[in-house]
């Protein structure tokens, strides 16, 4: 266990200097969600009535606000994979995986450093939003929800790990991430309240675990309780889906790299 | 106990084999080098040694430990350099160094100075702050190489050290290789397609063709096993089926490589043959267009064992190594 856990922060210690050297590349990944918050957060202000009547009292883009710190989070978490792929070609991978380190403290420092990566983008974009007038009351919940963001990406970037183990080209890794990046998060109530869903969607979203985390980081954000979902049942929901993806990715990343490349 | 081990060991991907019933063992200590063309099986089998495959049959033991029961005993006994580049060139060449320290479970209180030891080894100590990316490749490769043997391991696997390199590096990095073996002692497990790389510094040279292990001598050996000189000649190609037999029939060729109008005799005294084959020539009616008289060297073994020069990768393996290596030199 001790070992375990020395191996993933060694492999988390690599990931977070090559992010670290690779500085330029934040400025552009805030672009599109800076976008998303300043464009449709302006454009669909005309829909206040729509949020009003499920009983949220607010700006539109103080309610779409959270889903974009969380649309920061999935795709940085679900792209955040893609080095495996490089390591894998480029050797590194092979050297770690002939050191005594354990497979799964490679995919569990690579997810927990992507996590920690995607929480930085994350809180730049909370800036960008207070910055541009989203009323926030109660900024000592920054922290709270910061955690909820890095536990959040943690599960996701389980998804990219599973999907970087298995891929063998970036082709297939992008396609399949892109494929499961958007409805993932297009099928939560990111942009719209879930009671303004057709009731088919709003039960398909009901097993997406962005749904929670939107939810759950709106609370923190407007103190708003919505569709009677409380913060007790998304907290748990978050843990279970991050204990799932970090036993599904520990395994299947152990499967994938016995394999020749 | 032998630091490496193997017993008809096999591995095929699909129908192709590209490890087929090999045996060989190496001795604590040794310089072993491991020869053959492109698609030989070399790598199959270091990646079998380095625990990154599974044999299909067959057993493989590195210092002593099975590679199959416990690859974790294995891993914690070797270091592998790979044939590419693997230093993270964001970081700089100390944080390679400590990642290296790191992976191989080092104990916290001998990481700088066993970093700092091996820094002034290969030379790097003045530039081990600077990120990797500035590097030369023959630096990136003494910092490969550094990182492979940190940890000092009983077994140190080096594929291909200097493919890539100019002559000069070249020979600084055998120079390493020497100065890390006298120092260490471990054993050396390298692979090579240079024979003059092998012929410097290996004890013992395996050459394998075809997944098969063709031959296992000491350099020495093999060259003296192979005549003591060479004549290679050319001619106008009639009756080359009569002038071969001829040929063979001379005590003093040991043995008749044929390639179409070419003939490379290995003999044991050139001066002596080379009017008898004029004689056969004459009554054959065959016409010589040239004849030279060479000593071996290790090229002329490792050709008489695996024949053509040129070899095609056929396997599925191999391709993808080598595209990936092209993907690395175009970049």
């Amino acid at each position: 266990m001790n070992s375990l856990l020395y191996d993933t922060y060694t492999i988390f210690w690599r990931e977070l200097k090559r992010y670290r050297k690779s500085r330029s590349g934040v400025l552009i990944r805030l672009i599109q969600p800076a976008i998303w918050i300043i464009v449709i957060g302006n454009t669909f202000s005309g829909t206040q009535p729509l949020i009003q009547s499920v009983g949220f009292e607010g700006q539109y883009i103080e309610f779409m606000a959270p889903g974009v710190i969380i649309l920061t989070a999935i795709f940085t978490s679900i792209f955040g994979g893609v080095n495996t792929l490089w390591d894998r070609r480029y050797g590194f991978m092979n050297k770690a995986l002939t050191s005594p380190i354990s497979r799964s403290s490679i995919a569990l420092g690579k997810m927990s450093a992507i996590s920690l990566i995607s929480a930085l983008q994350a809180s730049l974009i909370l800036g960008i939003a207070l910055a541009i007038g989203v009323n926030f009351p109660n900024p000592l919940m920054i922290a709270p929800i910061m955690a909820i963001v890095i536990l959040f990406s943690l599960g996701f970037s389980g998804i990219s790990v599973i999907v970087a183990a298995t891929a063998k080209s970036q082709e297939t890794f992008w396609g399949v991430i892109n494929f499961l990046g958007m409805p993932l998060f297009m099928l939560s109530p990111a942009l719209f309240p879930l009671e303004l869903l057709p009731d088919w969607l709003a039960t398909i979203a009901k097993f997406n675990p962005v749904t929670y985390t939107v939810l759950l980081v709106r609370e923190m954000m407007t103190g708003v309780t919505e569709g009677g979902i409380s913060a007790l049942l998304s907290i748990g929901i978050i843990l279970a889906f991050v204990l799932v993806m970090i036993g599904l990715a520990s395994y299947v990343f152990t499967r994938e790299v016995n394999k020749p490349f | 106990m032998y630091s490496v081990e193997t017993r008809s060991l096999s591995k095929s991907f699909g129908t192709v084999n590209a490890v087929n019933d090999v045996s060989f063992t190496v001795k604590a200590g040794e310089i072993f080098g491991f020869l053959g063309p492109n698609g030989a099986g070399k790598s199959t089998t270091i990646m079998i040694l380095t625990t990154l495959l599974k044999p299909t049959s067959g057993h493989a033991l590195v210092s002593g430990y099975d590679v199959m029961t416990h690859p974790k005993q294995v891993r914690q006994s070797i270091g592998y350099v790979q044939q590419e580049s693997t230093v993270d060139e964001y970081l700089t060449g100390r944080e390679n160094l400590l990642l290296q320290a790191r992976l191989n479970h080092i104990p916290k209180d001998q990481i700088k100075k066993k970093i700092d030891d091996i820094l002034e080894l290969i030379e790097l100590s003045d530039k081990q702050n600077d990120p990797v990316i500035t590097y030369s490749g023959g630096m990136r490769k003494r910092l490969d190489i550094a990182g492979g043997l940190l940890h000092q391991p009983k077994v140190l696997f080096l594929d291909e050290p200097t493919v890539g390199l100019d002559i000069q590096t070249r020979r600084k990095i055998w120079e390493y290789i020497k100065k890390i073996h006298k120092e260490f002692q471990m054993t050396i497990f390298l692979t090579t397609h240079y024979m003059e790389e092998a012929d410097q510094l290996c004890d013992r040279i395996g050459i394998i063709d075809n997944g098969k292990i063709q031959v296992i001598d000491t350099p020495e050996n093999m060259k003296n096993a192979m005549g003591n000189e060479i004549i290679s000649l050319t001619f106008e190609n009639e009756n080359s089926e009569d002038f071969l037999s001829q040929l063979s029939q001379i005590d003093l060729i040991k043995k008749i490589n044929k390639d179409n109008d070419k003939f490379t005799l290995f003999v044991s005294s050139g001066t002596e043959v080379i009017p008898k084959i004029f004689q056969i020539s004459v009554a054959l009616g065959i016409k010589i267009t040239s004849i030279s008289l060479t000593r071996p060297t290790l090229d002329d073994v490792f050709i008489s064992y695996t024949g053509r020069e040129i070899r095609d990768d056929d396997t599925g393996f191999n391709r993808k190594r080598e595209h990936a290596k092209m993907k690395r030199l175009r970049a």
